[in-house]
């Protein structure tokens, strides 16, 4: 076992590797002749691709159709929030080929070594990106990252059992008037960033004693709140367990075509705008198949289906010009302009402020 | 047999060596790698040292994480508490049944035990939401009062629906659920082993059936209700799934807390060491029953 | 024991109508929801509540489903693994324990109970730790060897429970067949197999059933020990009953109901009872 002295200081890895070789005493050089090898590719890859996804994320037939074009089967596995992401492959790539972090875990990712830098001569339909996105300041020159759509956060609402349009963070996070019937998303920084924007500060930097004020202000809350939910805000919606909910403007849009009764706005204070973006992670088993596969939903017409579908805005021209009318002038897509400058992008800001966001919604819950 | 290990060597390595290698590998070394990691700290985002810090632990008996574990040895003894009053009666119905009914009873209580965990939470759910089914039952009942007596000239008006999933009710009502079994097993077993001359004897000097049961079978049972409670109380404690399903926004167990550590926020050491604060509680409640029920022995003896 | 229950006394709790309105009501809240939730993996709507008509449909969809059915497929390869071993396992530490006196003893014992005690979120996390950073499971071995750090994981918490419950039924073995066995001139080895494995059986089936359920059922172990490519069943549902709630997983949890059911009942019918009174007995 391990004693518990400060004379025992060494990394953590060759400590217990030592271990591992002397208790275990195991070893897979007899296994490795068993390495799976199923249908093989011209690439040498088997034709298989583990996609960890965002779920409602992918167009009704892209996966089927990726099989169809390169004969490639696509296993998707589905994760709630960035951290989440974030925590399965800080420890090792447990066999993920493609992975879809948002902007500022771009960063985070990049700064821990876990990504695999892309080979740009495999993604020729990264020529369809709209100018806006080639160069953004999370990845700069796109040497990790492709982005596959943008997304801003916002109030769902039922119609029905709404007052007007609800639009300011104040019916969610500081008011009683929706008194259970309030669900909010439970990722950390969106409760944390949001919570300072409502209180007029930048979603970046936030000061200390303004992250207290917001903690202070979803405890106030709390008792109001119905559920703090993993991005399923929009099925709560549908299913009448709220009727007022912090959500992505897509995943409202989606489930808008199913109920009329439902719509969705983003509040006047502002909000955090996300840039969700396809990379490779570092020990990737089959990463030409994964440049294929993003290659491929780069592709405008790969697109257009995905976007018709998930109904989240896009960063991508060729399938933008192949869109319907009621995707590009939906306000839900694409609120107004006047709403979306005062929207801005987070900063990853050092594992301390991930710690402290953390432990401030432990907080919150627990109150 | 009980023969001494020197008397038959090649036996005992042949029998002894595969269980307990394995329970050394495979069990306690990965407790204690994690009881390891409960000293280190993080030194980047991929990157901890094992240097036998205190911290974690002095992070972790901090008001805000010891308020979460009381909360849920809250939550852990209310559930046992109800467990044992639901329990009881059937273990006592199930004990004094005939040997046929006996085996069918057993089989009807532990049936559910065999099933999975999470589809019977997922089964609570459904019966619990706003529109699930007791929202259903009551709304179909209230409308049918409602008409009735608006036939008198008073309806009832709209039918509200009880909120009765997301919420802590939810938790101890789906850890009653998943629980009971647990709970009925051992007051079974004890209830079976009593002498029944004893509750006649008490019953034919004209103590009633209460009486009886208080001074006569509750003492006497005493063990297996002990354990009872163990068995309850200690997976309730540790519980994740029931209140990451069913809870709301106060619900939040200590499971929850450790199981983010991990998943979502990345501080492995401080997890461990939450972890373990868990299982000295655990180890601590095991000695308490051991102590008990040596005392019990020393005193009947 | 049977004395008392040959005559109707005042012993008869069973037959008292407030003790059988009790227990009315308990079995109505253990299979209620369980009942609900198989009838409605017929019904046609989607949301779930309102009954709107018979249809099969959601197995249809169930069995369509290639990722719910590897998922399956590796759960019942996973539990049944995990039994064989937990089994033969179990089996050996119950026979070690039974016969010999030997230093650390008690100790040996403590940390049998261990793996029964421990939280399921502090195991899982463990196994989560080691197979991480002492022997990382590579994932892209043939299946069914990529499936390797869960069942070791399974086996390391069900194997105690197998041979808690095997030490129990050799605790009532009568030492007097052995001797005569020994009399008769048979050797250790006939002896094992004639004498002592024909009484362990019934311990053995019901601790078999005991690790073939745990690993079925378990999910915070596998949760935190699974990759993409070795979901179990139960994270499988999870992931569906977290991200959107449809009658498929109905349909599917009623197959899994239906076959845990038919396994026990083979179970009891081959031991006649004697699975359920020993695991009861044990008082799990």
């Amino acid at each position: 076992m391990f004693p518990a002295s400060n004379a025992f200081r060494s990394s953590r890895r060759s400590l217990l590797a030592g271990l591992g070789a002397a208790v275990a005493g195991l070893s897979f050089s007899g296994l490795e002749g068993c390495a799976q090898k199923g249908p093989v590719g011209p690439n040498g890859e088997e034709l298989k691709l583990n996609l960890y996804n965002w779920d409602t994320y992918t167009g009704k037939t892209t996966l089927a159709d990726f099989k169809a074009a390169t004969g490639i089967s696509v296993n998707m596995s589905l994760f709630a929030t960035n951290d989440e992401l974030f925590a399965k492959l800080k420890s090792g790539n447990p066999g993920f080929d493609v992975i879809v972090p948002s902007n500022e875990y771009v960063t985070r990712f990049r700064i821990a070594d876990l990504l695999m830098p892309l080979d740009l001569a495999k993604i020729p339909n990264r020529a369809n990106l709209l100018p806006a996105f080639r160069d953004p300041p999370f990845d700069p020159g796109r040497r990790y990252s492709m982005p596959y759509t943008w997304l801003v956060l916002g109030i769902g609402y039922r119609k029905s059992k709404v007052d007007g349009v609800p639009d300011s963070w104040k019916w969610i996070m500081d008011s009683d008037r929706y008194r259970g019937r309030i669900g909010v998303f439970s990722e950390a920084d969106d409760m944390i960033e949001l919570g300072a924007k409502y209180y007029g500060h930048s979603v970046r930097r936030i000061p200390l004693p303004v992250i207290d004020q917001v903690a202070e202000m979803w405890i106030r809350q709390k008792p109001h709140i119905k559920i703090f939910h993993h991005d399923e805000g929009q099925d709560l919606l549908l299913s009448g367990e709220v009727d007022i909910v912090m959500e992505y403007n897509g995943d409202i849009a989606q489930v808008m075509t199913e109920d009329p009764d439902l719509d969705f706005v983003v509040p006047r204070e502002g909000s955090i705008l996300n840039s969700d973006s396809l990379c490779i992670p570092r020990g990737a088993p089959r990463p030409d198949n994964a440049h294929r596969f993003i290659n491929f939903l780069l592709d405008g017409k790969t697109g257009a289906g995905v976007y018709n579908t998930i109904k989240y805005p896009t960063p991508n021209a060729a399938a933008l010009a192949l869109m319907p009318e009621d995707y590009r002038n939906n306000p839900v897509i694409f609120p107004p302009a006047e709403i979306m400058a005062r929207c801005e992008y987070a900063d990853f800001e050092g594992l301390d402020r991930a710690h402290l966001f953390d432990e401030t919604v432990t907080r919150i819950f627990a109150a | 047999m009980d023969e001494s290990w020197k008397k038959a060597k090649g036996v005992f390595a042949a029998l002894g060596a595969p269980p307990v290698l394995w329970l050394l590998a495979f069990f306690l070394v990965p407790l204690a790698i994690i009881w390891g990691y409960s000293f280190g700290e993080n030194k980047s985002l991929t990157e901890i040292a094992v240097d036998g810090t205190f911290r974690n632990y002095l992070h972790a008996v901090r008001p805000l994480y010891l308020g979460i574990i009381l909360k849920s040895f809250w939550f852990a003894a209310l559930t046992t508490l109800f467990c044992l009053v639901v329990g009881f009666p059937v273990a006592i119905a199930i004990t004094f049944a005939s040997d046929k009914a006996k085996s069918w009873l057993l089989l009807l209580i532990m049936l559910p035990f065999w099933t999975n965990l999470l589809i019977r939470t997922y089964a609570l759910m459904a019966v619990l939401r706003t529109e699930g089914y007791i929202n259903f039952t009551l709304a179909f009942l209230w409308n049918g009062v409602s008409h009735l007596t608006a036939l008198f000239g008073h309806p009832l008006g709209p039918f509200q629906p009880l909120e009765l999933l997301h919420n802590n009710f939810a938790v101890v009502f789906g850890l009653v659920y998943v629980q009971l079994p647990f709970m009925v097993l051992p007051l079974y077993a004890a209830l079976d082993r009593l002498d029944r001359s004893l509750l006649e004897a008490s019953l034919d000097l004209g103590a009633g059936h209460f009486t009886t049961f208080r001074r006569v079978v509750v003492p006497l049972a005493m063990p297996g209700i002990v354990s009872g409670i163990l068995v309850t109380l200690i997976p309730s404690v540790g519980a994740y799934l029931t209140p990451d399903l069913l809870g709301g926004p106060s619900s939040q167990m200590i499971a929850n807390v450790i199981e983010r550590q991990f998943k979502t926020a990345n501080d492995w050491p401080f997890g461990a060491a939450l972890s373990f604060l868990l299982m000295y509680m655990t180890f601590l409640a095991i000695a308490v029953q051991a102590i008990v029920s040596r005392n019990r022995r020393g005193r009947e003896r | 024991m049977s004395g008392a229950r040959a005559q109707p006394g005042p012993l008869e709790y069973l037959r008292r109508w407030p003790i059988r309105a009790w227990l009315a009501m308990v079995v109505i809240y253990l299979y209620a929801p369980l009942i609900t939730l198989m009838a409605f993996s017929f019904n046609t709507s989607r949301r779930n509540i309102v009954w709107r008509g018979f249809t099969l449909d959601w197995y249809k969809a169930a069995l369509a489903d290639s990722d719910l059915i590897a998922a399956f497929g590796n759960s019942l390869t996973i539990a049944a693994v995990s039994t064989l071993v937990s089994v033969a396992l179990g089996a050996l530490m119950a026979l070690l324990l039974w016969r010999f006196r030997f230093p650390f003893k008690p100790a040996l014992e403590g940390a049998l109970g261990l793996p029964i005690v421990v939280p399921e979120i502090c195991m899982g996390v463990a196994m989560l730790v080691f197979f991480t950073e002492i022997l990382p499971w590579p994932t892209d071995l043939i299946w069914p060897f990529n499936l390797g750090a869960i069942i070791i994981s399974h086996i390391s918490f069900s194997f105690s429970f197998v041979a808690i419950v095997i030490r129990g039924r050799l605790a009532s073995f009568n030492r007097e067949l052995e001797e005569a066995a020994k009399d008769l001139g048979a050797g250790e080895w006939r002896i094992f197999w004639d004498v002592i494995v024909p009484h362990m059986r019934p311990g053995l089936l019901a601790g078999a059933l005991l690790a073939f359920t745990l690993s079925l059922d378990d999910f915070v172990i596998t949760f935190f020990t699974s990759g993409p490519d070795t979901t179990t069943f139960p994270v499988k549902v999870y992931s569906m009953v977290r991200f959107s709630v449809t009658p498929e997983v109905n349909a599917a949890s009623t197959i899994l109901i239906v076959l845990t059911v038919a396994l026990t009942a083979v179970a009891l019918k081959v031991s006649g009872g004697a699975v359920a009174t020993i695991e009861a007995g044990e008082g799990l």
